[in-house]
């Protein structure tokens, strides 16, 4: 959202005069080249921020205390958990809008064996030096980690709002919204035609239909609730229902377009993409919010809003921006040993090879997992309109509610022999060539020979022998 | 982290409302009423004898329920389609249930969806459960799917047979298990007073849809 009558902001000063340059000095193959390259660098920053947030989501136990026995610090786990993954679909959201824009253009977007080599990592051309955090430190290295204040700092590095004042950059930026500037004025410029968005059609491009702002993980209770009620209350007295106390983070008004996830075949529907990536991350205007309806913080602020709760961010010293102006301290507070119950004590930047000897086939599927994800994601693009709708359900979400989701919530309770729960290490496993990625995934499946690991994982197991083979899409 | 909380669900509302009612059979009985397709839950059967006892009628609980089926369409306890918990993991046509994982589309019909792997959520849709998207956001997912029963389902069940009433008729044909039923299957009848929370499937980890194990 950028306006009550244009959804998408005018060019600001600055990037007027980046428009006037490229419309000068560069050639048109100049620009389209640019901004091809820059579109597959915008996939990468996207896909890079949805391990960092997954793997702290995942770290969270949102059911510690439960019902109306829900305790501050689960209330706080619940929203936490249920705020973090509305960030990370929303990323989700982005990754598929930058790809849509890419493919538009007739480049397949390249997305496995593309998300960062290790961790910590940097994001991809951003500027290694920002805003000192609560180390003092200037480095923007993110790493894996568990949820804690110190993450949440990691968290807002990755958001940082731009100032109102702020050049388009492409390399050593520092906010993703400059990055973003920088592509929006390629688009802009003259050189670029609605043709030049046509080379690929929208039909196989992924639909609007595949996408939904909440799910029953983004949603949180604001309170104590009675979990035996309807939603239109079955009994008086007590708390009220679940329905009655739910917390939706995401908003369905929050995207430029006519609907969140739109392909692209035009400069127009290009920008609205852009408009709503960069207004969900960052806010709209130097804003907490980015939707029309005011009610959904941009991703920045959402974090901000969990940090505040938390007991050191009332004397922080690391730098925020002013704008958007920083909330008060948040009660009731949530002390470290409070984050302590409710945290599964995952590592920092977990490898497979540096697990113990018992755990890396297991960590090995996890990755298998994940990678053929990624395949699938690129798969998408050569299944039309409608029969993708089927594609989609069967690839994209069984193998994320009911293989990976399933895969990582059953086997973090494991305490491994090095003190650690065990978590997924989010790496570019090789899988060959995507026409044998499946067989070779099916293969990871049968190193798991720990009767224990696979009594939990059996289920799974099974479920990824029912995703479809993306080999012969590939021939 | 310890482990030492309440178990989820406790303490439960007491006296446990449900004695009246037939015991929820875990399993889906045999043989079932009819060759009229599997449906995704209580009161959207489309023919009489149809539901999850199975053709006999119930087999456990009071004695003035035992070996009934119900008496119409519309009546029946709960689904006969295979039990499952979530977002694409139907078997085939109209068995999803909903409200959790999907979109707002989705969530408008409940019940009714094209194929397999396109239903939207778990079945049988226990009555705690709500629409998390579109413009039932917050609302029963189960009275959203008797809603969309009555106005798509019913009336061609209406022109096969003219008996039918107008209107849906309660579950259990209208006795104290109309009232006990009136927002659907609740989660306190299906895991027989929270002994056995896993006898219904539902998905998710907000702890919001009333049935998480």
């Amino acid at each position: 959202m950028s306006s009550s009558t244009d959804p998408i902001s005018p060019l600001t000063w600055e990037e007027h005069l980046k428009t006037l340059f490229d419309d000068l000095f560069l050639t048109r193959e100049q620009a389209l080249q640019e901004l091809k390259e820059n579109l597959q660098t915008a996939v990468q920053i996207e896909l890079a921020t949805i391990p960092i947030y997954l793997y702290t989501y995942y770290s969270i136990n949102r059911i510690h205390t439960r019902g109306e026995n829900v305790d501050n610090p689960s209330l706080y786990a619940n929203k936490a958990a249920g705020i973090m993954m509305s960030i990370a679909v929303e990323e989700m959201l982005h990754m598929s809008l930058s790809a849509n824009i890419l493919y538009s253009l007739g480049v397949e977007p390249q997305l496995y064996k593309r998300s960062p080599n290790s961790y910590p990592t940097p994001l991809p051309s951003h500027n290694p030096k920002g805003p000192p955090g609560p180390d003092r430190q200037t480095k923007v290295l993110v790493p894996l980690s568990k949820f804690s204040y110190e993450q949440l700092w990691h968290c807002l590095q990755i958001e940082y709002p731009e100032p109102k004042i702020a050049w388009p950059k492409d390399r050593n930026w520092n906010t993703i919204g400059q990055f973003y500037s920088y592509i929006r004025c390629l688009i802009e410029c003259h050189h670029l035609k609605d043709e030049d968005f046509q080379v690929n059609g929208a039909e196989t491009q992924i639909q609007s239909y595949n996408y939904s702002p909440n799910s029953i993980d983004t949603i949180y209770p604001a309170q104590k609730f009675d979990p035996w009620k309807t939603p239109e209350g079955s009994h008086p007295g007590g708390y009220p229902s679940a329905a009655a106390v739910a917390q939706y983070p995401n908003k369905p008004d929050s995207h430029a377009g006519h609907a969140e996830l739109i392909t692209i075949s035009s400069k127009r529907e290009a920008l609205e993409a852009i408009a709503t990536i960069c207004d969900q991350g960052e806010g709209y205007a130097h804003r907490e919010i980015d939707d029309p309806s005011q009610s959904e913080y941009s991703h920045y602020y959402k974090f901000l809003g969990l940090q505040a709760q938390l007991e050191r961010y009332e004397h922080h010293i690391e730098k925020l921006p002013n704008l958007p102006k920083p909330p008060a301290p948040i009660t009731p507070t949530i002390t470290d040993t409070d984050l302590e119950e409710i945290i599964y004590n995952f590592p920092d930047n977990p490898t497979t090879a540096g697990y113990p000897q018992d755990y890396q086939a297991l960590s090995n599927l996890c990755n298998g997992v994940y990678q053929y994800m990624l395949i699938l994601t690129e798969t998408i693009y050569k299944v039309p309109n409608p029969e993708q709708k089927l594609f989609f359900n069967e690839a994209m979400h069984r193998s994320m509610l009911w293989v990976l989701n399933r895969l990582i919530k059953h086997t973090r309770t494991f305490v491994m022999d090095n003190g650690y729960n065990f978590a997924p290490t989010f790496e570019n496993i090789d899988l060959g060539s995507r026409q044998d990625a499946y067989t070779n995934l099916l293969a990871l499946t049968e190193k798991i020979t720990e009767e224990s690991q696979l009594k939990v994982v059996k289920e799974m197991i099974e479920t990824i022998k029912t995703l479809p083979d993306a080999g012969p899409y590939w021939k | 982290m310890s482990d030492s909380q309440p178990k989820a669900g406790e303490p439960v509302p007491q006296p446990y409302p449900y004695q009246e009612a037939p015991t929820w059979p875990q399993q889906i009985g045999t043989p079932l009423a009819s060759a009229h397709p599997p449906h995704a839950c209580m009161g959207l059967n489309s023919c009489k004898g149809q539901d999850r006892f199975g053709a006999a009628g119930p087999t456990d609980g009071p004695e003035d329920k035992i070996g009934k089926p119900n008496e119409c369409a519309g009546q029946g306890y709960c689904s006969t389609t295979t039990d499952h918990k979530c977002h694409v993991q139907n078997d085939c046509r109209n068995q999803g249930g909903c409200g959790l994982n999907g979109t707002a589309e989705e969530f408008e019909q409940p019940g009714i969806n094209d194929c397999k792997s396109l239903g939207s959520c778990a079945t049988p849709i226990n009555s705690e459960r709500f629409i998390v998207n579109g413009r039932y956001q917050g609302q029963s997912v189960w009275l959203r799917a008797r809603q969309v029963f009555h106005e798509k389902v019913w009336p061609q069940l209406r022109e096969e047979n003219p008996d039918l009433p107008e209107e849906l008729p309660p579950i259990g044909g209208g006795d104290r298990m109309g009232e006990l039923f009136q927002a659907g299957p609740a989660f306190l009848w299906i895991s027989d007073n929270n002994a056995n929370r896993r006898s219904i499937v539902a998905c998710g980890s907000s702890d919001m849809s009333g049935a998480t194990p």
